[in-house]
């Protein structure tokens, strides 16, 4: 913690307010201040509704605070564009949503392949990596099978293969095994320790289950859009 | 980026595929077939002043026309760097066969001899040679404006009314300037002669040539009742020599005496008529650009309707691919590749389909149709310049689709 390296990603001061079809703000996260150096594994619990996946969305910058500020690396990314803000998701984050999100038009390979295609990846180098990555979430052989053709284990496998496609330094899950049953869970929170083990990635998981969340070596907890408990276990 | 993800749904959802591109193509198949089936008349039209054989023509329509046709006619004929010169009178007229069968005809009274000098490569195949009219100078019958010479009354008829009437060399015929056959004068039927179905219509293959003399004097354009002499023709044809014809300054020189011999008739040079020819057509290629873009816009407006659909039904897809962080400009050109697309398939289509219409009109359609749709010109240029154009405009209709798409709200789209 004594590293002189800046965090990998910082809030200060950070607060979300929505406008909802009424004159009142709905105020979804409040003055958090955080802070989560490179590498960690942090989890993030607490109740629906309590500010969880809109801290994940303002640290994944896919969205901004209407006060306070987020710091990739020590800058701030308030100033940065859209496309600047879409060029650092690209490049530094992978996401992982409770829905799996996979484009259901495009095979399991071609979803791995999407996010390497604006960075100029060439078609073989694509389809080689992707291959790969699908290997690595125990996937081979399933490349050409659409969405609707796998287990939501499996369109979580391919989830987790896409997010790891552009090698981020940091994994976005927004609960990734809320829809998947004991033995998919503990499958895919395999994976996703292991790939951030193998990679030395940053993993911020968003779960209120907590027999998940004990997986993580930082658990955050939320409550009514703020941090009200930041524990690090001790120990390896 | 965006190419497997749209492609494939497009293809998902193939009756709004196939309505749009039926859209454009109906849009797009208008003015083909206008343009091509007018394109085509106009080359023909062209194609036959070119082939003349003769470079100016003096015209007058109405009641008497040319009046002083065989005097004028040599007057010109006296001119430097002039070699034939050729009075018509065209009238349509009735025809009796030896059955008493009634057919209307286009009688065309000229000067056999003249006719056969102006006579162009194309036409010249078409008629015997000398013509087998008795008179071959007409100077006997107009026996110089008296008309009182005696006539020969030989006609010649062409191939496809002779074919139709029954009506052959050494049969007689009763032409009469109205229905009424005791006004008719009997003709001999000397021969027939060819009708290109390119040249003439069907009507107008319904065809009788004869002197110009007799022809006045049976229709009332020679000598009228008040003993005066109109010696009348609608058109003087005038040939001149090969370096007159091929020098535009001669031309015009020659052109400019015989207008000054007939300051209140047309005197114009085939060169001219193809210009004017070229300006109508263009101006009528406007037109029906002008007419086909209505029916365009219908298709271009559909277009932008199911690409906004399009983007509607994808919102999710486009969040999750902007949340992954694919640039704007990627689900954009997605977007436009995907309108092009759509806007290539239905201008192809309805090339095909203005294509398959016109070749169906020169087989199925009335005469008047069958006969302009033969001559339809399918010139590859303008083809592509038209799907080419739909293909442009298309960027339009994706514009607004693309608008929409960047506004997606990422976590909206997400939830």
């Amino acid at each position: 913690m004594n590293d002189a390296r800046p965090p990998l990603v910082e809030l200060a001061g950070a607060s979300r307010a929505y406008v909802a079809g009424s004159p009142e703000q709905v105020v979804a996260l409040r003055a958090v201040d955080l802070a989560i150096p490179s590498g960690e594994f942090v989890s993030v619990e607490g109740p629906s509704g309590c500010g969880k996946t809109t801290l994940l969305n303002l640290v994944g910058l896919l969205d901004s605070p209407t006060s306070g500020e987020v710091r990739w690396g020590g800058r701030p990314v308030g100033s940065l564009s859209d496309r600047e803000r879409a060029r650092l998701r690209l490049r530094g984050v992978g996401f992982i949503f409770q829905r799996f999100y996979l484009l259901p038009t495009l095979t399991a390979l071609e979803n791995v392949e999407l996010p390497m295609r604006p960075l100029g990846v060439p078609r073989a180098e694509r389809t080689r990596r992707a291959s790969e990555l699908l290997g690595e979430v125990g996937l081979a052989g399933r490349e050409r099978a659409f969405p609707h053709q796998l287990s939501g284990g499996e369109e979580q496998r391919v989830a987790v293969a896409r997010a790891l496609a552009n090698r981020p330094g940091i994994l976005l899950a927004d609960e990734p095994t809320g829809e998947l049953d004991s033995g998919n869970t503990r499958a895919i929170l395999d994976l996703l320790e292991r790939v951030r083990h193998d990679r030395s990635a940053t993993l911020v998981l968003v779960t209120h289950n907590p027999e998940v969340a004990a997986r993580a070596r930082r658990h955050l907890t939320m409550r009514d859009g703020s941090i009200v408990r930041d524990a690090r276990e001790t120990g390896t | 980026m965006t190419r497997l993800s749209w492609g494939r749904s497009l293809r998902h959802s193939r009756l709004q595929l196939v309505l749009t591109v039926a859209a454009i193509g109906a849009a797009v198949a208008l003015p083909v077939i206008l343009i091509s089936v007018g394109g085509g008349v106009s080359a023909h039209e062209l194609a036959q002043l070119q082939n003349a054989g003769y470079q100016l023509v003096v015209s007058a329509q109405g009641l008497h026309g040319i009046a002083g046709a065989h005097a004028l006619s040599d007057r010109i004929l006296a001119m430097s760097s002039v070699t034939a010169v050729s009075p018509v009178l065209s009238i349509a007229i009735d025809a009796f066969t030896a059955q008493g069968s009634l057919s209307p005809v286009l009688a065309e009274g000229v000067v056999p001899r003249d006719f056969t000098a102006t006579l162009g490569p194309t036409e010249s195949g078409l008629f015997p040679s000398p013509l087998p009219l008795g008179d071959p100078t007409d100077s006997v019958r107009y026996a110089d404006g008296t008309y009182a010479g005696p006539a020969t009354n030989d006609v010649l008829v062409s191939t496809p009314y002779a074919l139709a009437a029954h009506v052959f060399p050494g049969d007689t015929l009763l032409l009469s300037p109205s229905t009424d056959p005791s006004l008719g004068v009997r003709f001999n039927v000397t021969g027939t002669f060819g009708v290109a179905p390119s040249l003439l219509g069907p009507t107008g293959a319904f065809a009788v040539l004869l002197p110009l003399s007799d022809l006045q004097v049976l229709t009332g354009f020679g000598p009228a009742p008040a003993a005066t002499v109109v010696d009348a023709a609608d058109t003087i044809e005038i040939a001149l020599t090969s370096s007159a014809a091929a020098s535009p300054s001669a031309l015009a020189q020659v052109r400019s005496a015989v207008a000054a011999l007939v300051p209140y008739y047309s005197v114009t040079s085939l060169d001219q008529q193809a210009e004017q020819l070229h300006a109508a057509s263009a101006v009528l290629t406007g037109f029906y650009l002008a007419l086909s873009s209505v029916g365009l816009t219908v298709g271009l407006l559909f277009l932008a309707l199911v690409l906004l659909r399009r983007v509607e039904s994808d919102r999710r897809s486009i969040g999750i691919r902007r949340a992954l962080g694919i640039p704007g400009r990627s689900i954009v050109a997605g977007i436009v590749r995907d309108g092009a697309l759509l806007a290539l398939l239905g201008g192809l289509a309805g090339v095909t389909a203005g294509y398959v219409v016109v070749e169906g009109l020169a087989r199925w359609a009335t005469a008047a149709v069958q006969e302009a749709a033969s001559l339809a010109v399918f010139d590859p240029t303008i083809l592509a310049a038209i799907v080419g154009g739909v293909v442009a405009l298309s960027l339009l209709a994706s514009a607004l689709a693309s608008r929409r798409a960047m506004r997606v709200d990422i976590g909206e789209a997400l939830r």
